[in-house]
C-alpha cells in the first residue's frame, strides 16, 4: 500500500517536473513547480517525516515560489518565442544522449540504493523521539559542521548575487 | 469503523457548516458593526434587523452571470478562486475548539487532527492562499487586478516573516508546535501576559496578511478599483470573498489559541462557548481597526514590516531566549 502510494507519487511527480519545462507560459512552469513541491512534500510524509514534509511546504511552494511568481510578475516575462520547439529540441541527439546518461545514472543509485539502514533515524527512534527533537540533535551535533558550511555558502551567495545586481 | 470513519466524518461536516456559516456571518457582523460605527444602521432590509442579508447575498451571487474575460488564461483563471478557497477550509483541520466532550459515552476530541506539527501546518497553507490572490490578478489580463496581484504578493512574502517570529517566540515558552500543547500551556496565565510584544506583532502582521484595511493593498478601491479580484464575477468572486472571511475567522481563533488561552475561561460556560466569545471579540477588534484607521500608503506598509515590525520579533525572540536561559 505504501510502497504503492509512493510510486505513485514519484510519478506524479516526475510528470509535474516535466511540465515545468514543457509548458510554454512562464507562470504556468511556476505553477506546475509548485506542484511539484506539493507532490514532493507528500513523499516526504509518506516516510514519515511529517517536519521536513511541512518545512518543504513553507519554505519551497511557500516562500521561494511565491518569489520566483513575483519576480516573474514584476519582470512581466510573456511567451518566449524560441519555446516553441522544445520538444524538438529534446528530440535533439545530444540531449537523447544526456537523457540516456541520467537514466543510467537512475539505475546505478536504485541498484546501490536499499542497503540497510545506517544511523539513529529508524522508525521506533523516531516514534521514540519525536522527529523534531531528532533531527535537531543530529544537525546541531553532528551535522554541525556542515550545517554552518551551508551557511557560510548562502551568505556567499547572496553577497555574490547583489554583486551582480549593482554591476547594471 | 466507528472510532475511524463515523466520527470522523460528522465532526468534518458539523466544523466545515459551523465556521461556513460564522463566515457568511462574519459579513454581516462586519456591516453592522462598520455601521453603526458611522453612525447608520447598515443592513436593515431583509429579515429581523438584515439578518437574512448574508442569504440574500449569497442567492444573488448565485444568479448573477458569470464571466471569463477575452484575454484572461482561463485555465489559471478558474483554478484561482478554488486554490484560495481551499487553503483557507485546509486550516480549520487543526484548530482545538474545545476541551474534550462525552457524547453517548464516548470521548470526543473537538479538532479534526492534532499533529505535532500544527502551528507549522497553518503558517504553511496561509501562505499558499495568496497565491490564490496573485494567480487570480494575473490571469485576469487586466492591469489593475495584475498590480494588485503583484501588491499581494509583495506583502505576504514580508508580513509571513514577522508573523512567523511572533510565533516562534511562543513555540519557545510552549517547547511543542501543537495547537492543543499550546492552549493546554496556559492554563494558569494567558500568553498574552507572558508574550505581549509577540502578540502586538502577530496582529499587525496577521491583519496585514488578511489584506484587511490599514494594509489593503491588493484591494484598494480608490486605486485599484477593487485589485486582483476585478474581473471576477457570480460564484467565483464570492469564492474570493469567503475564502477571505474564512481567513479572518481562522486567523480570529488563532490569536485565541496563541494568545487568549484557546477554551479556558471560567467554568460557569463550557469551552466551546468561550471559544467563539473570544473568537467573535478578535472579529470584532478586526472590524474596529477598519473602522478606525485610514489605508497606509504602499512604501510605508513595506517600512513598517522590514524597519520595524520584524527587528522587534528578532528582538523579542531573543529576549525570550535570554530569560528562559536565566530562569
Amino acid at each position: 500500500m505504501e510502497q504503492a502510494l509512493i510510486l505513485i507519487c514519484g510519478i506524479i511527480a516526475i510528470a509535474t517536473a516535466i511540465m515545468v519545462i514543457l509548458s510554454r507560459n512562464t507562470v504556468h512552469s511556476a505553477m506546475w513547480m509548485v506542484g511539484n513541491c506539493f507532490i514532493i512534500a507528500v513523499l516526504f510524509l509518506l516516510l514519515r517525516f511529517q517536519f521536513i514534509a511541512i518545512l518543504q511546504i513553507i519554505v519551497y511552494a511557500g516562500a521561494i515560489m511565491m518569489f520566483i511568481i513575483y519576480a516573474i510578475m514584476m519582470l512581466n516575462l510573456r511567451l518566449s518565442d524560441d519555446s516553441a520547439d522544445i520538444v524538438k529540441n529534446l528530440l535533439n541527439g545530444r540531449y537523447l544522449l544526456l537523457a540516456l546518461l541520467f537514466i543510467g545514472i537512475v539505475i546505478l543509485g536504485v541498484g546501490f540504493g536499499p542497503m540497510a539502514l545506517k544511523g539513529t533515524m529508524t522508525d521506533q527512534a523516531m516514534i521514540k523521539f519525536g522527529e523534531v527533537e531528532l533531527l535537531a540533535n543530529y544537525i546541531f551535533s553532528e551535522g554541525l559542521l556542515p550545517f554552518e558550511l551551508v551557511s557560510v555558502l548562502l551568505t556567499a551567495a547572496i553577497v555574490g548575487a547583489i554583486y551582480l545586481a549593482k554591476k547594471n | 469503523m466507528v472510532e475511524y470513519l463515523i466520527i470522523p466524518v460528522i465532526k468534518l461536516i458539523v466544523i466545515f457548516s459551523v465556521f461556513l456559516f460564522i463566515a457568511a456571518y462574519t459579513t454581516y457582523m462586519e456591516r453592522k458593526v462598520l455601521g453603526h460605527m458611522q453612525m447608520r444602521y447598515g443592513p436593515m432590509r431583509v429579515g429581523f434587523h438584515g439578518l437574512l442579508q448574508p442569504i440574500a447575498d449569497g442567492i444573488k451571487n448565485l444568479f448573477k452571470e458569470d464571466l471569463i474575460p477575452e484575454n484572461a488564461d482561463k485555465t489559471v483563471f478558474v483554478l484561482a478562486p478554488a486554490i484560495s478557497i481551499t487553503a483557507a477550509v485546509i486550516l480549520l483541520a487543526v484548530i482545538p475548539l474545545g476541551p474534550p466532550i462525552t457524547i453517548f459515552g464516548r470521548t470526543i476530541n473537538l479538532y479534526i487532527a492534532n499533529p505535532s506539527i500544527g502551528i507549522l501546518f497553518i503558517l504553511g497553507f496561509s501562505t499558499l492562499g495568496a497565491y490564490g490572490n496573485i494567480l487570480g490578478g494575473w490571469s485576469s489580463g487586466n492591469k489593475y487586478g495584475y498590480m494588485g496581484g503583484l501588491r499581494g504578493s509583495a506583502m505576504i512574502i514580508s508580513y509571513e516573516i514577522s508573523m512567523a517570529f511572533a510565533v516562534v517566540s511562543i513555540i519557545m515558552i510552549t517547547g511543542s508546535f501543537s495547537l492543543v500543547d499550546m492552549v493546554h500551556a496556559q492554563t494558569g496565565l494567558w500568553n498574552v501576559f507572558k508574550q505581549p510584544v509577540a502578540f502586538l506583532v502577530f496582529l499587525i502582521s496577521g491583519i496585514a496578511e488578511l489584506n484587511r484595511t490599514p494594509f489593503d493593498m491588493p484591494e484598494a478601491e480608490s486605486e485599484l478599483c477593487c485589485g486582483y479580484n476585478v474581473e471576477y464575477s457570480s460564484m467565483k468572486f464570492a469564492l474570493f470573498f469567503l475564502a477571505e472571511y474564512i481567513h479572518m475567522v481562522v486567523f480570529a481563533s488563532l490569536v485565541t489559541t496563541l494568545f487568549f488561552g484557546g477554551w479556558h475561561g471560567p467554568a460557569f460556560l463550557p469551552g466551546v462557548v468561550w471559544f467563539f466569545i473570544k473568537v467573535f471579540a478578535v472579529i470584532f477588534l478586526c472590524i474596529w481597526v477598519r473602522a478606525t484607521f485610514p489605508r497606509l500608503r504602499y512604501d510605508k506598509v513595506m517600512k513598517l514590516e522590514w524597519k520595524f515590525l520584524l527587528p522587534v520579533a528578532l528582538l523579542n525572540i531573543l529576549a525570550t531566549g535570554m530569560v528562559m536561559a536565566v530562569l
